[in-house]
């Protein structure tokens, strides 16, 4: 699996600690990410793993430590965070679509006012994504008329819209009825089979095991076990992940 | 998350005057509480003003002017007090402290004094140091009034909006004011809207005040036709039918705004 990696490494965490009060949410943890790479989070809740997803675009801000994104130290203030987040989509557990507006001004909204594109260009480039995600047909219908598996899929795509080079996924399918769980998977293995670099916080082992180069399992905000999947999910060598694989399967 | 989201989104607008009762836009009998109070209001001004003309109808064609006046008022209030109420509401929920405890402060102070008083104080008290228009002072006095009550409106209308909109929206790389200015607002209208309708609907019934500092309003003409016929009872009959009859359609009006705002929630259902 590794082996088709390239060795440019784009998401890289050092010693991050990060605190909710006096609370520790975040405790020294490391990790690389390389490009092409596919990353899943797995862990018991409150065990830090989406605290550590959204500081790598700086939804959360850290208290110590640094996390360079492409090479740029988010934490700097003289690199601009907004542009960084260009690069950088991600997609959330609730999907967050903006409710006001309809399934294809969701995905042009951004191209349009960020990357200036014309109108044209950005409702061209949306319908590409909306056929991808298999949902072209509603463009222009209101997040609410849709399933939560259909809104989940648009807000795919409105992150896919920015051309990012690194998606991250905060547990996408964890508010999703069971036969809707499928269908958000499906896009999102398709999208790592084109080679897109991602880092996913899931509770979905079975595609943990398929996509992923590497599984980390995190607990307490520490990065306990780290590896690929087979390995990992077969031979897990801390007690904690034993405990946690045989109270999930 | 999910439970904090639903904590921010239940968490709704708190009305902080009293205004007129807007009317449920859902609600399509046509006997309501509007309807009523709407059609016993004309038929009771136009009975009065057709079975005794004399004083009826003298009073009521005495009064467009102050109805002029009351309007021009209320919208000269209403131009000044949402951009205040914006502003306030937007330092309420500052990350910046200072700019948080000032709006706060603001806020605290001009709730604590009823408007009549601070109506004297722009135009009698600080008339010690310059002189002010009645209608000017009046305009002044209403607006930094209401600024502070709709400045709650707006605090609580934006900070209505589920948390996951501003980072969906600074997740895609919209910087604050943008996450502002396309994600939040928009949706926070929906609920601003109609409480602040209520305000202004409020604040035309306050400009009855303006009166006592000799502003030619609705007020000021009966008041002065009073000092001449001595027709209490009369004049002042017609005048609550006059308000009662702006009201009630300014609250229709808002009403109708208001359902026209729901155009994007309505379920597949």
């Amino acid at each position: 699996m590794t082996e088709n990696l390239d060795n440019k490494t784009v998401i890289s965490m050092r010693g991050v600690w990060k605190y909710f009060d006096s609370l520790p949410a975040l405790q020294d943890v490391n990790l690389d990410v390389s490009a092409k790479e596919r990353v899943v989070i797995i862990g018991p809740s409150g065990s830090g793993k989406s605290t550590a997803l959204r500081s790598i675009n700086r939804l959360e801000e850290i208290d110590k430590g640094t996390i360079l994104v492409n090479g740029l130290d988010i934490m700097d203030k003289s690199n601009n965070i907004n542009l960084i987040r260009h690069k950088v989509g991600m997609v959330f557990q609730q999907f967050n679509l903006f409710p006001h507006k309809t399934v294809l001004q969701n995905v042009t909204l951004a191209p349009i006012k960020l990357l200036k594109l014309t109108r044209d260009e950005a409702e061209e480039r949306a319908f590409g994504l909306l056929k991808k995600v298999g949902i072209s047909e509603k463009a222009n219908v209101y997040p609410s008329m849709l399933s939560g598996g259909q809104q989940q899929r648009v807000a795919i795509a409105r992150a896919l819209a920015m051309q990012p080079e690194i998606m991250l996924f905060d547990e996408p399918t964890s508010a999703l009825d069971p036969e809707m769980v499928g269908e958000v998977l499906n896009v999102m293995i398709a999208l790592a089979e084109e080679g897109m670099t991602m880092v996913c916080v899931t509770h979905e082992m079975g595609f943990a095991r398929t996509v992923a180069d590497r599984v980390i399992f995190m607990d307490q905000g520490q990065i306990l076990e780290a590896g690929e999947p087979d390995l990992l999910f077969d031979n897990p060598r801390h007690p904690r992940l034993k405990f946690f694989l045989n109270h999930i399967l | 998350m999910a439970e904090t989201e639903e904590k921010q989104s239940a968490g709704n607008i708190v009305m902080v005057t009293e205004g007129g009762a807007i009317p449920n836009p859902h609600e399509f009998h046509l006997i309501n509480a509007w309807s009523i109070s709407l059609t016993l209001a004309l038929t009771s001004l136009f009975a009065l003003c057709i079975i005794w003309p004399e004083p009826y109808l003298r009073i009521l064609f005495y009064l467009p002017d102050g109805i002029v006046v009351t309007f021009q008022i209320t919208l000269l209030s209403i131009c000044f007090a949402v951009p205040i109420g914006f502003i306030t509401g937007i330092g309420r929920i500052s990350q910046n402290r200072c700019i948080k405890l000032i709006a706060s402060t603001y806020v605290e102070i001009i709730r604590g004094i009823p408007l009549l008083v601070q109506l004297f104080y722009i135009y009698y008290a600080l008339s010690r140091f310059f002189q002010v228009s009645g209608i000017a002072s009046a305009v002044t006095a209403i607006s930094i009034c209401y600024g502070a009550y709709m400045g709650e409106v707006f605090r609580a209308g934006i900070a209505a909006i589920p948390r996951g909109q501003t980072e969906a929206s600074r997740s895609l790389g919209f910087n604050r004011f943008q996450t502002m200015a396309y994600v939040i607002l928009p949706q926070a209208m929906r609920t601003i809207l109609p409480p602040v309708g209520n305000e202004c609907i409020a604040m035309l019934k306050d400009t009855a005040l303006v009166s006592i500092m000799a502003v030619p309003d609705i007020m000021q003409r009966a008041r002065s036709f009073v000092g001449t016929t001595y027709l209490y009872f009369e004049t002042y009959t017609v005048i609550a039918l006059v308000y009662l009859v702006i009201t009630l359609l300014l609250s229709k009006a808002v009403s109708i705004m208001e359902a026209k705002l729901n155009y994007y929630d309505r379920k597949s259902r």
